[in-house]
């Protein structure tokens, strides 16, 4: 009896692997930078630069290049640019911005700019937040796709900077092991998934994601 | 212990309850699966409005740790595929490594995230049970897959482009199509599993080649209530004209999926056949994509081996009773309906 359960149960799971959730991987990659601009004690924009891969850039190129010369020129950019701004408000511009671990409401950026050399597609854009971010305690930026379409990566930990860093703050670059994470959130991951579909708990999980700490008198 | 009783033709009263709670188990396993496909489909279209994504998910659930894996495979892979194509845009020598790794890739993409091993898989269990034909089925769906894709990718690129028909809209077209084939071939399939059913009032008829096992008790002793046809058996003795064309008919059903999957062309070969054609790199791409088909079919056959595998066992398991028989009708209908809700989801999330 025992084996035949044992049997059964085995070849349940052989079933359910093969139903089992699928789980896309990105088919873009993008080299990211993110400066955090400080003025004074308070954040007060988050500019991006993305640079994507050869192989997403092609694609962008043939797609958007209306007048066949094999280049993006200035009109062509800009659609490319309006396109990937309309379809990123969705998902807050990838960004996730935490203070003393409460989500804080960006703005959407006035425009994107998309620029194409050396055969890569690079997107440029400045978020402000909706109200300036007083630097107190832990204050926490990541910027992730939650659909898993785009890897966004911070190659070297210098590529998430802060300009004007006040005295009695300092910075963290945290990066987290993607296997720890959902062995440390399996419940939330279930619950984010069926409850948060724009995805805002999948990318505080597994975002790279940079901390700025400052004392409370600081 | 009682191994040996699984494997014979007469399985005792303990084996056949285990045989229930192995189907019930079975179901509960594969509709929760269903489910989470749900949220998950919602996410189908690309987050940066260029390209296409897939039908993606998070990874949750009890195979969380096993698709990381997968994930960082196919990561890994496609970055040493996107590598070796660069590479072969300056050396033309470096063909064989794109082969190679366009191989591996298409194994791990068909471990990983798409429709076409769902659907597949869910076919194999409402409708066939040799394993031959699941591979065959396997690799012809890969195959159509490949080759539209680089149709498509050759339209584009040398018809439509500068066109207001980009690549995404020539794809999304597609994969509507294809989503909508999906959910009309479950809703058909179903309705064959069921129709029969509804027509003849209960008695359990299957179509598929489960049924050439032998029913040694046909003449069995036990109790029928009074006015009970001998529903146990539950097939038709007499051949009934469905019976009669029902290879021919299963030939055109397994087509049809064939078709309703491979109409979709997936988005990492679109990129590197994009890329290939772009550098003039023809050949290369188009092996690179053939090779990647090759790899997912391999994939593919097993898990759709592994569906038809499990639906025997549960059969066996069964016997050939009438528990056996509502089992197999069970499984059969479940399988039509998973194509149905799988095809149903697909095209929301791609027409919303």
């Amino acid at each position: 009896m025992l084996t035949i359960c044992r049997k059964a149960s085995g070849t349940v799971t052989a079933l359910l692997a093969l139903s089992a959730p699928a789980f896309a991987h990105p088919h873009v990659f993008a080299e990211a930078r993110l400066d955090v601009v400080v003025n004074g004690d308070q954040v007060e924009a988050l500019r991006h630069l993305w640079r994507f891969d050869d192989l997403f850039s092609s694609t962008v190129l043939i797609e958007f290049d209306r007048n066949k010369n094999l280049e993006l020129d200035q009109g062509e950019l800009q659609e490319v640019a309006g396109v990937v701004h309309e379809s990123l408000a969705e998902f807050n511009y990838f960004q996730i911005v935490t203070a003393n671990g409460k989500d804080v409401a960006m703005q959407a950026p006035a425009e994107l700019i998309a620029d194409f050399t050396d055969n890569q597609l690079i997107i440029l854009f400045e978020s402000l937040p909706k109200e300036p971010i007083p630097l107190e305690g832990t204050v926490a930026f990541g910027v992730y796709d939650p659909t898993f379409y785009t890897a966004i990566d911070f190659t070297e930990d210098e590529y998430m900077a802060v300009e004007n860093l006040p005295p009695g703050c300092s910075r963290q670059v945290i990066r987290p092991d993607p296997e720890e994470a959902i062995a440390q959130n399996q419940e939330t991951l279930t619950e984010a998934f069926f409850n948060d579909p724009a995805g805002n708990d999948l990318s505080k999980i597994f975002a790279t994601t940079l901390e700025i700490t400052c004392d409370a008198n600081g | 212990m009682r191994m040996a009783s699984a494997a014979s033709k007469e399985p005792d009263v303990a084996d056949r309850k285990t045989a229930g709670l192995f189907a019930a188990s079975l179901f509960a396993g594969m509709a929760i699966a269903a489910a989470l496909l749900v949220p998950a489909a919602a996410l189908a279209q690309s987050s940066l409005g260029i390209g296409t994504a897939e039908p993606s998910m998070a990874p949750a659930g009890p195979f969380a740790g096993f698709l990381q894996w997968v994930n960082a495979e196919q990561q890994r892979f496609y970055r040493a595929l996107t590598g070796a194509l660069k590479a072969m845009r300056d050396d033309g020598s470096q063909l064989w490594l794109l082969i190679g790794l366009s191989f591996a890739y298409g194994v791990f993409h068909a471990a990983g995230p798409g429709h076409g091993k769902a659907v597949i898989s869910s076919y194999m269990l409402a409708n066939e049970v040799a394993l031959r034909r699941g591979v065959v089925l396997s690799f012809a769906a890969a195959l159509m897959q490949a080759v539209s894709a680089i149709v498509l990718t050759g339209v584009v690129f040398l018809v439509l482009r500068g066109t207001a028909i980009s690549m995404t809209d020539a794809t999304r077209f597609l994969e509507t199509a294809s989503f909508a084939l999906i959910a009309a071939f479950g809703a058909w399939l179903l309705w064959r599993k069921l129709g029969p059913l509804l027509l003849r009032g209960g008695r359990t008829h299957s179509l598929s080649a489960a049924h050439a096992h032998a029913h040694p008790h046909c003449d069995h002793a036990h109790d029928h209530a009074a006015g009970e046809i001998c529903d146990s058996c539950g097939h038709a003795h007499a051949p009934d004209p469905m019976r009669l064309t029902g290879d021919r008919l299963d030939w055109r059903a397994a087509w049809s999926a064939v078709a309703a999957v491979g109409l979709r062309p997936c988005s990492g070969a679109l990129i590197v056949l994009t890329f290939s054609f772009l550098n003039a790199l023809w050949m290369g791409g188009v092996a690179s994509v053939f090779a990647m088909a090759a790899g997912t079919a391999i994939t593919v056959s097993v898990l759709a081996s592994f569906a038809v595998m499990a639906k025997d066992r549960a059969l066996r398991l069964a016997g050939g009773g009438r528990l056996g028989a509502r089992i197999h009708a069970g499984i059969e209908i479940f399988g039509a309906l998973l194509v149905l809700i799988l095809g149903l989801i697909l095209l929301a999330a791609s027409l919303g």
